[in-house]
Formats: structure tokens, C-alpha cells, sequence
């Protein structure tokens, strides 16, 4: 469902991705991974239509660069890395704001907007919160919250940029089984980066491993998940096990003089 | 307007020929109040600057702002001061002045340059070699920097009554070499003034005015100011003392409500000109609801030379004329 | 904030409409012209048709009334509301409270266009002062619009709102100088400028009512329809583009209406400051962040604010005026004061 061919960013005069290539079927989780700098979030943001780039991106058969902002916002939902929130704002507002994309310009969220982002909300257990500012919530609670706003827009394409840095290992499976779920029942497409190589692993059909702007492998979890990669790519030493599923379990290995 | 232009006329008509006559004695209250004062009485013709000066120089004169002594008759006057530009011409010193501000522009042909009265340059004012400067205030440290050049600096502030404009006129006389023909123009205006209030009457307390200084907001000016003193000669009743307050140092902001309920039956106009507010008679007029005002409604709108209502300098006699002709007429309805 | 009611948007644009009727029937009893209530109710239901109750007013009262007192009310409420609703829009558009309606060099254009008015245009009359401050206004604007895209394009701090804001400082700043050197050149209008920059209503007239009415609708309109696109703004640029909105066309457009709001305003009243910072501070604390009702409320109540403080400008010291600008910031700055007491650090 998502096809990038090539992509190349320039910011400020450095180029930061230099041809990157992945694809992901519909329903299909593909999820970056790399040392901090390597360009992921810059991947995510080209797809989110945020960034100049160079070669293609394709949703289906469409051209990103094709779409227009309202078309391509229904597509895409994108949470960033480190998104703006707006202290004051209350919880059922900021949801909301995911279904700026089904909005006519000139037009009011309706009945069944608030339907939409209510059941967002139910969703990412954060119900409870929607009479609260978006700074009376803690850290986990504001990414749930992210996550419903961009779940409210009913998406094709799930761009998850980081989305359970904060989260308890019990929030952070919940929210990774509900995408799971969402994916296989509704065919939502979902293209996430994720620190935790372990998680990353259970979650995604693909891994894509960045390096300095470049796809250093890319595949199944257990062809990318390696001693070798890993510490070649992020100079970490880890041993890699084999889960109960067959999954790769990544643990690291302190350095025992 | 046609009497008015008439009236003035005859003003300035009237004195230029007492400053020609130049009758030796002048009244005593305008004698100045300076250290060595006795002027030769009766001297040569007003307008010769070529009078001999050397005995009344060198002169102190009991400026308001304190003593200024002069040495010598000065030759090159700066003006920093629109009515001190007229009352340097009017005694005869205009061949002194070199410089004047760039609000002086009275009478024609004064040499006009861009120093600016408000926020003086001492630098600029230096530039011309000035060897006496007359100003309306002391701004931008102009006296002490003048002083360090040893240049006397002559500071005759807005008058309050018109004895001092009086006493200003003979102070910048008496500062120049002019004393006799400044004494002169005085007495001239005097006698101006006295015919005029004789004519139109002093006990005009049935007629009340408004006196306009600026609109949107309304300001105006009481009968404690230079300008409300003059028009209380006629024993008019000035609108606006009812509204004032300590703080707005006799010019209160009116609303224009309180305007029409009080029912001026004269509304003297200082901001007609172009320059200064536009504020013609034709446009208090066309003012929503002003139409209603005795003033309005019988033609007593007056424009006034809006320069000779600002100042208080050797014009008075006109700015008097101007009122008279209005309370005649006025008074007449 | 408790939580939201439902139904609470609609109780407090009620409440502000309320306030704004309330306010105006105050101002209308009172005065320097002493009207009496019981002839001014008379004459008011006079104007009302068919209802056939002849006025006690005499003609000079009836003009007091309804040629004064009634077009300065509904001046008063216009500006008011424009200046408010602009406070608020800027707001949006820069996320930051602190924005005025005098932001963008709007007020320093206008303060330079009045000024090169009465100094050099005299001759065309007095009417030409509140088209050159209209046309100050809008100009000002436009410049550090200018200002800002060029630094935006070139400069280090992006093309976000923060390089506008800082572009309409300076423009503001330039502006303001360029006046001073205008009125320096012209010391005898200096009393005339001042006035007009404290601000006043009291050259108001239905003339100029009918003067603003087209700029102040379609402006207040344009405004109101955005406040949607504005609380989307609010999550930055970047997540409001990935929701399908186009930051820089929002900004643009409401900035557009935001300078024609108040160059209507200022046009008919000068300079009159606060009232654009503290009724939609006060709206927020009321209703929250949302500009859907943050706009609205603040429109109201700038109305009925500005008609409050013109009624003690216009009394307190009767029958002399205080400048409105004094009035605004006198009861202004205290009651801003109190409301930041309950405010919390976050908001800036
Ligand atoms: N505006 C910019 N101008 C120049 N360089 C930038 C800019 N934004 C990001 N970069 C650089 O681009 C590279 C990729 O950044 P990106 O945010 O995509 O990394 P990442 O893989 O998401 O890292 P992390 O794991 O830390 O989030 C980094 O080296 C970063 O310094
Ligand atoms: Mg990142």
C-alpha cells in the first residue's frame, strides 16, 4: 500500500536520506529502525507530506505528491516524534482535531465526528480524560491521546513516529496489540519507527534498518535482527535469542572487564 | 468674515503707524524692570536699528526664567520662538535676526530655517554665530549649552496674562537696542485694545463661548488660560470652566454632549487652518447634532487667525478685534 | 478549566450578548447632557414603530441623544468588537497571548498615515485623517508581511510566525520613528497628533457607523469562519499540515481580515490599546482555549467593554472626557492583573 522509491532528503543544505527504498502491503507493519540520527523520522515525514524530497512515494497507485493536503490528510495519519500540544486544550478538543481532514473549509465537526473521536478515545482507555487540559495529563496518557487523535481520522496509513516512548510495558503492548488489531481487521497500513528492537521485532512484517540516510538491511525480523548488524550498525553489543514464537529476543550485554 | 478681514486690517494698519510716529512717551507699566533702565526718553525713529546702543548696553533684563545680561547690542539674533520672531520684528530688530524656527512665519519674508523651538540643537543654533537667542522654553539643555559658547539665551515662556506679553515685547526691546520703539508698539496695542473693548462693551456676561482648540477629542481652553483671559475682558462666560479640573492645566477635554447642553452662543474656532485641524466652520456645521447649538444655528462660528490665537505676541490687538466683532454681532441678536 | 458542560458555548455567547445589551443600556441613560431617563426611555420607545409615544426630549435633547449618545454607543461597541476579535485572531495566528491588534505595524502605520495627514494633507480637510490612518494601517500590515516573508525566505528562525512577529516589531518600530521625524517637522500639530493617538469616540457620528459597517462585517465574518483552522494551528505547523490544513493560507487570510478589522477601528477611533489583549485573555479564562468560541465571546465582549469604558471615559470627570485610551488602560491593566493572578505560567 505504501511504496518509497529512492527517497532522498536535503535539509538545510545536508543531505540527510540518500535513496532509501521499503514498501509495505496493505495491512502490512513496516517499521524502521536505527541509531538515533539515521533518518527515520525524516522518512515518516516525507510520507506525511511535510518535506521536499527527492524520487517517490506512492500510496497504491497514487502519487504522494499528487494528492492535496485534505485528500492526502485523510490518508495519512501521522504522530510525530514529539508532537505540540497545547497546554489549555482539552482532550476531547485535541481529538477532535483528527477529523480536520473530513471537515469541509468551512464546516463544523458534526454528530458523527464526535462519535468518531469519542471512540477514539475509548479505544486508548483515555475516556476518562476528555473533560481534562491536555498539561493535566501525564506522559503516557498524552500519547494515548496522540494516538486517538490520529486513530479519529480513520486512516489508511498509520505513521507512528515513536509512539510508546513513554508508555509502561502494559500501555505499550496495549496500544501496539490495538494497531495490530486495527491492521488486520480494517486493513490499516502502518509505518512506525520503534527504539525497542524486541518490540519491533514481534510487531512488524518488516524491519528496515537505517544507517546515515542509507537502508543498511532490510527484511523479516530475524534476518535484521542480528549480533553482527547490531553492532555494526549501532556499535552496541547484544545477544540475540530466540522467543518462544520464533522471534528474535534482543538483549544487551554489559562489558565485563 | 468680512468684518474680520476689515477689522484686522485696520489693526495692523493702526500699528504700524504708531510704531512710525514714534511718540516718545509710553506708558510706565510697561517700563521694563531692568538694572540700568532709563532710556534716553523720547528716541531716534523706531525703525532706524541704527540707533546708537553703546549707552544701554551692556543690559540686564529680569527675563522669567532670571537675569540675563547682556553685553552688547547683538547683531545676530537666532528666534526660536514664533511670538518671539514677531515681537523681534515689530520693535525693529528684524535686521538682527538671522535665524528664526521653523514654526515662525510671521511677518513674510523672516528667515525661516529648519531649527526646531521643541527640541533644539544647540549644535544647529550654534552654527548661525549667534550673539543673543530668544526662545519660549528652555528644551534640550539649550541655555547651559548656549551658555558654555557664551551666548546669552533670552527665555520668554507662554504669557499668562497680557501684562506679560507686554513686558516680554519690552524685555526683547530693551535687549536688542530697541527699548523705545518696543515701548511704543506696546502703547499702540494698548490703546488698540482699549477701543475695541469700549466699542464692543465689557459686560457681556449674558453671552457665553466655546472656545475650540482642538476636536475629536474636544479640547478647550478656560478662562485661566492667556487665551480665555483675553476673551473675559468682554466679560464673557467661558463654557468649559465649569468642567475644569487642576490637572488639565486650563485645557479640559469636553465631551461633545456637555458642548451642546451648555449652548454656547459663540464657538471660536483656533483649529480651522489646514495646517492645524481643518476645522472650518462649514465642517462644525456638518457635526452630528451640533446643528442645535445657538452658535451654529445664528452664524456665531467664528475662524480665527488660528497663528494670533496661539501666540501673544504684537497680533494681539487682532486677536481682541476678532472677539469683538464676534460678541458685537452676537450681542446684537 | 472544570470540565465542559454541553451546552455551555451556547450559555456563554448568550451571557456575553446579554453583557454587551446591558452595557449599552447604561450608557444610554448616562451623560453629561443630564438627559432625563424617564424622556430618553420615552423617546427611545418613540423610535420604535407603531408604537405611537411622543418624545418629552426638546430638539437640542433630542440631539444630544440620538445624534451623540446613540451613534457614540454603537461606534463605541463596533470598535469594540473589531478590536477584540483582532486581538483574538492574531493570537491564533502567532499562538501567543500576548499579540495585539496594534501587532504588524497595524497602529504604526496608522499613527504615521493620521500624522502625514494632519501635517501634510491639511487642505483636504479633516475628513482625510481617518482615510489616511485606514490606509496606515493596512500599509503597515503589509509591509511587515513583506518584511516577514523576506526574512522568513532568507533568515535563520524559519517560516513560521515567530520571524512575522519579530518582521512587525521592527516595521512597527520604523514606522513610529518615521512619525516622530513627520511631527517633528511640524511642532504646532503636535497637540492634535497626541490626541489622536490616545484615542477617542467623540467625533462619532452614524456617517462613520455606516463608514465601517462593510469593512467590520466582512472582516468579522472572515475571521469568525477561521476559528476552526486556528485551533488547528495550535498544534504547529507541521501536525496542521498532516491534517490537510495549509498553515501559511490560514495565516494569510486571517491576518488579511485581522488588518482590515482594525484599520476600520482605528480609522474611526484612533489608537485605543488593551482592549485587544485583555477581553480575549478574559474569553479564554471563560471558555477555554478554543477559538471556535474564544472568537465569538470576544467579539461580544469587546463590545460591551469598550461601550462600559467609553461611558466612564465620558462621565467620570464630567463634564470634561477622559481619553478613552487612558479609561481602557486605567481599568484595563488592574482587571488583567487580576485575571493573570489566576493564570496559570503554562499560558505564556
Ligand atoms: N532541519 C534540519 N536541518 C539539518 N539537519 C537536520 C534537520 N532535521 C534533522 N536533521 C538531521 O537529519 C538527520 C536525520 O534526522 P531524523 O530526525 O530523521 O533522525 P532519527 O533517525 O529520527 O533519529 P532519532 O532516533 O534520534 O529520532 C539527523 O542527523 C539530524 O541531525
Ligand atoms: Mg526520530
Amino acid at each position: 500500500m505504501i511504496t518509497v522509491r529512492d527517497l532522498t532528503v536535503t535539509l538545510d543544505q545536508t543531505r540527510v536520506l540518500h535513496g532509501v527504498s521499503c514498501q509495505t502491503p496493505p495491512g502490512g507493519w513496516l517499521c524502521l529502525i536505527g541509531p538515533n540520527g539515521a533518518g527515520k523520522s525524516t522518512v515518516l515525514r516525507a510520507a506525511a507530506g511535510l518535506l521536499a524530497y527527492g524520487g517517490t512515494i506512492r500510496l497504491g497507485e497514487a502519487d504522494l505528491g499528487s494528492l492535496r493536503g485534505r485528500a492526502r490528510a485523510r490518508a495519512i495519519a501521522y504522530v510525530p516524534q514529539a508532537p505540540v500540544l497545547p497546554p489549555d486544550m482539552l482532550v476531547a478538543d485535541y481529538v477532535l482535531l483528527g477529523r480536520t481532514p473530513h471537515l469541509g473549509y468551512l464546516s463544523r465537526p458534526g454528530r458523527r465526528d464526535r462519535l468518531v473521536a469519542e471512540a477514539a478515545l475509548d479505544k486508548l482507555d483515555v475516556s476518562q480524560f476528555t473533560g481534562r487540559r491536555l498539561e493535566q495529563m501525564s506522559g503516557g496518557e498524552r500519547q494515548r491521546v496522540v494516538l486517538a487523535r490520529a486513530l479519529a481520522a480513520e486512516p489508511s496509513v498509520l505513521l507512528l513516529d515513536e509512539p510508546t516512548s513513554m508508555l509502561d510495558i502494559g500501555h505499550q503492548q496495549q496500544v501496539l496489540e490495538l494497531v495490530d488489531g486495527l491492521r488486520r481487521s480494517a486493513g490499516l497500513t502502518v509505518v512506525s519507527t520503534l527504539h525497542d528492537l524486541t518490540i519491533a521485532g514481534q510487531y512488524a512484517d518488516e524491519l528496515v534498518l537505517l544507517n546515515a540516510g542509507r537502508v543498511a538491511a532490510a527484511g523479516s525480523a530475524v534476518a535484521v535482527l542480528t549480533p553482527g548488524l547490531i553492532a555494526e550498525v549501532y556499535g552496541a553489543r547484544v545477544e540475540v535469542r530466540k522467543g518462544h514464537d520464533g522471534r528474535p529476543v534482543v538483549a544487551p550485554v554489559r562489558n565485563v572487564q | 468674515m468680512k468684518p474680520l478681514t476689515s477689522a484686522a486690517s485696520a489693526v495692523l494698519a493702526a500699528c504700524a503707524l504708531t510704531a512710525l510716529a514714534a511718540c516718545g512717551s509710553s506708558g510706565s507699566s510697561s517700563q521694563p524692570s531692568a538694572q540700568p533702565a532709563s532710556p534716553a526718553p523720547g528716541g531716534g525713529p523706531a525703525t532706524s536699528s541704527a540707533t546708537p546702543a553703546v549707552a544701554q548696553f551692556p543690559v540686564t533684563i529680569s527675563a522669567p526664567g532670571g537675569p540675563v545680561t547682556i553685553k552688547a547690542q547683538p547683531a545676530r539674533i537666532v528666534s526660536l520662538s514664533p511670538t518671539a520672531t514677531e515681537d523681534l520684528f515689530a520693535v525693529g530688530a528684524g535686521k538682527q535676526v538671522v535665524a528664526v524656527d521653523l514654526s515662525s512665519n510671521y511677518p513674510s519674508g523672516v528667515p525661516k530655517t529648519s531649527l526646531n523651538g521643541v527640541t533644539p540643537n544647540v549644535e544647529a543654533v550654534a552654527g548661525y554665530h549667534p550673539s543673543l537667542v530668544v526662545t519660549d522654553q528652555d528644551a534640550n539643555g539649550l541655555v547651559a549649552g548656549m551658555k558654555k559658547l557664551g551666548v546669552p539665551v533670552l527665555v520668554e515662556p507662554a504669557a499668562a496674562s497680557i501684562d506679560e506679553a507686554y513686558a516680554q515685547i519690552t524685555q526683547i526691546g530693551q535687549a536688542t537696542g530697541h527699548l523705545a520703539s518696543a515701548q511704543d508698539v506696546v502703547a499702540g496695542m494698548r490703546a488698540n485694545i482699549a477701543a475695541d473693548l469700549a466699542k464692543a462693551g465689557t459686560a457681556h456676561s449674558d453671552l457665553s463661548y466655546f472656545w475650540e482648540v482642538s476636536a475629536n477629542p474636544y479640547y478647550s481652553a478656560t478662562s485661566k488660560t492667556f487665551a480665555g483671559s483675553i476673551a473675559a475682558m468682554f466679560g464673557l462666560k467661558n463654557i468649559a470652566d465649569a468642567a475644569a479640573k487642576a490637572a488639565d492645566g486650563g485645557y479640559p477635554q469636553l465631551t461633545p454632549e456637555y458642548i451642546l447642553s451648555a449652548k454656547p452662543q459663540i464657538i471660536f474656532l483656533t483649529d480651522n487652518q489646514a495646517t492645524d485641524g481643518g476645522q472650518t466652520p462649514a465642517v462644525v456645521a456638518a457635526r452630528p447634532g451640533w446643528p442645535a447649538i445657538p452658535a451654529v444655528k445664528n452664524h456665531e462660528v467664528i475662524a480665527m487667525n488660528d497663528d494670533v490665537a496661539a501666540r501673544w505676541g504684537p497680533r494681539l490687538p487682532l486677536l481682541v478685534a476678532e472677539i469683538a466683532a464676534a460678541v458685537e454681532s452676537a450681542a446684537g441678536k | 478549566m472544570k470540565p465542559r458542560r454541553p451546552g455551555s458555548r451556547a450559555a456563554l455567547i448568550g451571557a456575553a450578548a446579554a453583557f454587551v445589551v446591558a452595557a449599552a443600556l447604561v450608557s444610554v441613560f448616562v451623560g453629561a447632557a443630564n438627559l432625563n431617563p424617564v424622556a430618553v426611555a420615552t423617546a427611545l420607545a418613540g423610535k420604535i414603530p407603531f408604537l405611537g409615544v411622543h418624545s418629552g426630549l426638546s430638539a437640542l435633547d433630542s440631539a444630544v441623544l440620538f445624534q451623540i449618545r446613540l451613534p457614540r454607543i454603537v461606534l463605541g461597541a463596533l470598535v469594540g468588537a473589531l478590536l477584540a476579535v483582532t486581538g483574538a485572531g492574531y493570537q491564533g495566528v502567532f499562538r501567543n497571548p500576548l499579540v495585539d491588534s496594534g501587532m504588524l505595524g497595524a497602529s504604526a502605520g496608522a499613527g504615521l498615515g493620521a500624522t502625514i495627514a494632519i501635517v501634510y494633507l491639511g487642505g483636504l480637510g479633516p475628513a482625510v485623517v481617518p482615510v489616511a490612518a485606514f490606509t496606515g494601517s493596512l500599509a503597515g500590515v503589509a509591509i511587515a508581511s513583506l518584511a516577514g516573508a523576506i526574512g522568513a525566505a532568507r533568515g535563520s528562525l524559519g517560516s513560521g510566525p515567530a520571524t512575522l512577529l519579530l518582521a512587525g516589531i521592527a516595521v512597527g518600530m520604523f514606522l513610529t520613528a518615521a512619525q516622530t521625524v513627520v511631527l517633528q517637522r511640524s511642532t504646532q500639530v503636535l497637540q492634535q497628533v497626541y490626541s489622536w493617538l490616545l484615542g477617542s469616540l467623540s467625533g462619532a457620528s452614524w456617517q462613520q457607523v455606516i463608514e465601517i459597517l462593510p469593512y467590520a462585517g466582512v472582516s468579522v465574518a472572515v475571521i469568525l469562519l477561521h476559528g476552526r483552522h486556528l485551533d488547528v494551528l495550535s498544534v504547529g505547523d507541521d501536525e496542521a499540515r498532516a491534517l490537510g490544513i495549509n498553515p501559511r493560507a490560514v495565516r494569510a487570510i486571517a491576518i488579511g481580515s485581522c488588518a482590515l478589522a482594525a484599520a476600520a477601528a482605528v480609522a474611526v477611533s484612533g489608537l485605543i490599546g488593551f482592549v485587544g489583549i485583555i477581553v480575549p485573555h478574559v474569553a479564554r479564562r471563560l471558555a477555554g482555549p478554543s477559538y471556535l468560541t474564544v472568537l465569538p465571546l470576544s467579539l461580544l465582549g469587546g463590545a460591551g467593554f469598550l461601550v462600559l469604558a467609553d461611558t466612564l471615559a465620558r462621565t467620570v470627570l464630567a463634564p470634561a472626557e477622559l481619553p478613552i485610551g487612558v479609561v481602557t488602560a486605567l481599568i484595563g491593566a488592574p482587571a488583567f492583573i487580576w485575571v493573570l493572578r489566576g493564570t496559570r505560567a503554562v499560558d505564556t
